[in-house]
């Protein structure tokens, strides 16, 4: 049997996404922007922009600034940054971020904290809701959260969100996303995807590579993790544990990796093995990101260690970009976290080695680039991520948070 | 109905598998009852697969350059280019191509002749014999206002900033914006802003501080914003690294490259092969006044590069003997 078609209420909530989500990643746009870019008709656009304004969702004002035409000008929508937000998780080994973001993708407030590398999940669990909770207590009054994710190191099923494997950060069998949510009791649930995956949606959607369908992300923190889009999606593989690229193997019987086999590219050219070529290793002050910033500043002033350990892990890393180029034939490859510090300091390396490893054929069109959301990738890929729901059905969800606010003693009374 | 063409292609050609929204999805993209052409993009039903590509034509138009495609016209073409001064002969027969979207590094060891074929490129040297071809006519400069003219702006080692004027005022050192007989103060600044912001300089805080005031990397990106305000087509930069330290150095390599996405031709001198490696498209390397050879960067290793540099020659690139 043929399906039927999609009625007048599909093509609406479609609609009204497919505006949100254009005003939400590209910014404030006026109506006949809109009209032009959406292949609506102005009215249509008019009855869009109307029902996400009665929504509290955007905005729609005069344009600003210079740049007078002739004639009446055409209002610009803008979204609604500080009313319609979400809750963005950011757990490193190190660090752990929470960060009101709102729609727009605007940080609107974060709060950042740092993680011994020996502590609790009930600590982390707890820091997170402190943090979380002072972002909400300074949201505006008649702002409403529609969101929350959290970018965690590890492996997570895509089923239920449950965190197989984080072999630099363990939580046990602490299931994350339900008890925040429930910590948090906002009424929404809180997603748990592996951060790399989350910095790759970022630089996708936001970042270096907006205009590239198939790339791949490498984020380096302790230890290095990945994310494939292809063909505009994430490849997750059959459970979502796709794109674990840090546990490729490099060196057969090479390092011992944290997963219990040997020569990953993360054995290979993660923090621990970079500091420990470079003799730094043993108790230092400064840990994470700052330390393998140092040996990259210590090899730029010419420290012939720093440069000697920058050259070995520059040869395993360009070791496994030969191997993800030759596979997946990505037009980008971005390389996010420490790994940024460690490609413009091991170009060179890293390139000679491609260029020699790979096939020419699909080695030929690769660009090379850091990550342009900086530190933030997976903070913002959360945040993204967090989004999609409301992005899909805009009116929907926000009609069921007012109620639930309408339900609870903290009412805004709209 | 061309709704779909704007926004997805990928949802009205994949059929089934991109299914628009929810459970009850259309049966096919022939036939969609949309009364006013739904703007289509596909939504996952599954959170966890959200955020695809959805408006692969709506988001811009990197694909228009194909930047290692031999067929674009290359934005600067030199060919044969003599340069003496009395009878020190500095440049010979060089040959130089600079793409559009492309990052060029110029490389060589100390007076290899890198500095004066930038001088020749920016219109201070006229060459004394050779061909310069802009954008693939061929064109003669007599001074730097004719190059500025054209499109070409020069981020020199000494950056020609004015320290005791702020930034605005340094961007549009003679060349400002009048309005009537005033200067368009207003208008100055927001350009300033849009330019510095189009870079992604996020660490800057007011376009009005003074030069004086700003750290090394601060100023160099002053520097290039002032080469990209003018709608440039070819930006030089003349060692943008040098006296840096490590993070501003990391934050002016990606204002290069991010330069050259956006389409501008770009060609980069610098020593530091990481740096060369990192960002570049293409190396052209110079050998005692001499262009040895261009290559892809994807296609060489370091120590062909640093051969080059060093002898002239490596394997068959370079110099025949």
């Amino acid at each position: 049997m043929m399906k039927a078609g999609p009625s007048q209420e599909d093509i609406r909530r479609h609609n009204l996404g497919t505006l949100l989500r254009f005003v939400h990643l590209r910014g404030p746009a006026s109506r006949a922007t809109l009209a032009e870019s959406l292949g609506l008709n102005r009215s249509t656009i008019m009855a869009l922009t109307s029902d996400l304004t009665a929504a509290g969702l955007v905005r729609e004002e005069l344009p600003r600034g210079p740049g007078r035409r002739a004639g009446r000008p055409s209002l610009v929508v803008r979204p609604e940054s500080t009313r319609v937000y979400v809750l963005a998780f950011e757990v490193g080994v190190d660090r752990l971020v929470v960060a009101r973001v709102g729609l727009g993708g605007v940080i609107l407030d974060r709060r950042e904290g740092t993680r011994a590398r020996d502590s609790d999940p009930s600590d982390l669990l707890g820091m997170l809701v402190a943090g979380a909770r002072s972002l909400v207590r300074k949201a505006e009054r008649d702002a409403v959260c529609v969101g929350a994710a959290l970018g965690f190191p590890g492996t997570v099923r895509r089923s239920d969100d449950m965190i197989m494997f984080g072999p630099n950060l363990d939580v046990g069998d602490l299931r994350l996303g339900d008890a925040l949510s429930r910590r948090l009791g906002l009424g929404i649930p809180v997603s748990v995807c592996n951060d790399a995956n989350l910095g790759a949606l970022a630089e996708h959607e936001r970042g270096a590579g907006v205009n590239c369908d198939n790339l791949i992300y490498l984020h380096g923190d302790v230890g290095v993790g990945g994310g494939i889009i292809a063909h505009g999606r994430l490849l997750g593989g059959d459970e979502g544990f796709g794109g674990e690229i840090g546990h490729m193997i490099v060196n057969p019987g090479g390092r011992q990796c944290a997963c219990g086999s040997k020569g990953c590219l993360e054995a290979e050219v993660g923090e621990r093995t970079l500091l420990a070529h470079a003799g730094r290793e043993e108790p230092s002050d400064k840990a994470g990101r700052d330390a393998v910033r140092d040996v990259v500043d210590a090899a730029d002033r010419g420290d012939i260690v720093a440069r000697e350990a920058l050259h070995r892990v520059g040869t395993w890393l360009g070791l496994g970009v030969a191997n993800l180029v030759n596979v997946f034939n990505p037009g980008l490859v971005i390389f996010g976290g420490t790994l940024r510090d460690i490609y413009l300091g091991a170009a060179a390396q890293i390139r000679s080695v491609l260029a020699t490893g790979a096939l020419d054929a699909p080695r030929e069109k690769v660009r090379l680039r850091t990550a342009a959301l900086g530190d933030d990738t997976t903070l913002v890929g959360a945040a993204e991520f967090a989004f999609a729901e409301v992005l899909s059905d805009p009116l929907q969800v926000l009609a069921r948070l007012r109620n639930v606010d309408v339900a609870s003693p903290s009412a805004s009374g709209r | 109905m061309n709704a779909g063409d704007a926004w997805e292609p990928a949802a009205r050609a994949s059929g089934p598998q991109a299914l628009p929204y929810g459970p009850a999805a259309p049966s096919g993209p022939a036939d969609p009852p949309f009364p006013d052409g739904a703007a289509r993009v596909s939504r996952p039903a599954n959170a966890a697969d959200t955020l695809t590509a959805h408006d692969r034509s709506a988001r811009g138009d990197a694909a228009r350059w194909e930047p290692l495609g031999m067929a674009v016209t290359p934005v600067l073409d030199l060919r044969g280019i003599d340069k003496s001064f009395g009878s020190v002969k500095v440049l010979h027969d060089i040959a130089f191509s600079a793409y559009p979207g492309e990052v060029t590094a110029l490389v060589g060891d100390n007076g290899a002749g890198k500095t004066t074929l930038v001088k020749c490129i920016g219109g201070i040297h006229p060459p004394d014999a050779g061909e310069y071809r802009f954008e693939g006519r061929p064109v003669r400069l007599g001074s730097p206002r004719d190059a500025a003219a054209l499109g070409i702006e020069v981020v020199h080692q000494d950056l020609a900033l004015c320290e005791n004027l702020d930034i605005v005022q340094n961007l549009f050192l003679g060349r400002e914006r009048r309005r009537g007989i005033a200067l368009d103060e207003s208008g100055m600044e927001e350009l300033a802003r849009r330019t510095l912001s189009g870079l992604s300089v996020r660490t800057m805080g007011s376009v009005r501080q003074k030069i004086s005031t700003l750290s090394g990397g601060q100023r160099q990106t002053v520097a290039i914003a002032r080469a990209v305000l003018w709608d440039s087509k070819l930006v030089v930069l003349d060692e943008p690294a040098a006296a840096l330290g490590v993070a501003q150095t990391q934050q002016v390599l990606e204002i290069v490259r991010r330069l050259a996405d956006k389409g501008l031709a770009v060609v980069l001198i610098s020593h530091n092969m990481n740096d060369v490696f990192a960002v570049s498209d293409r190396i052209a390397a110079l050998y005692l006044g001499r262009m040895v050879a261009q290559v892809r960067t994807a296609d060489v290793t370091h120590r062909q590069v640093v051969e080059l540099i060093t002898s002239g020659v490596s394997g068959d690139l370079g110099l025949r003997r």
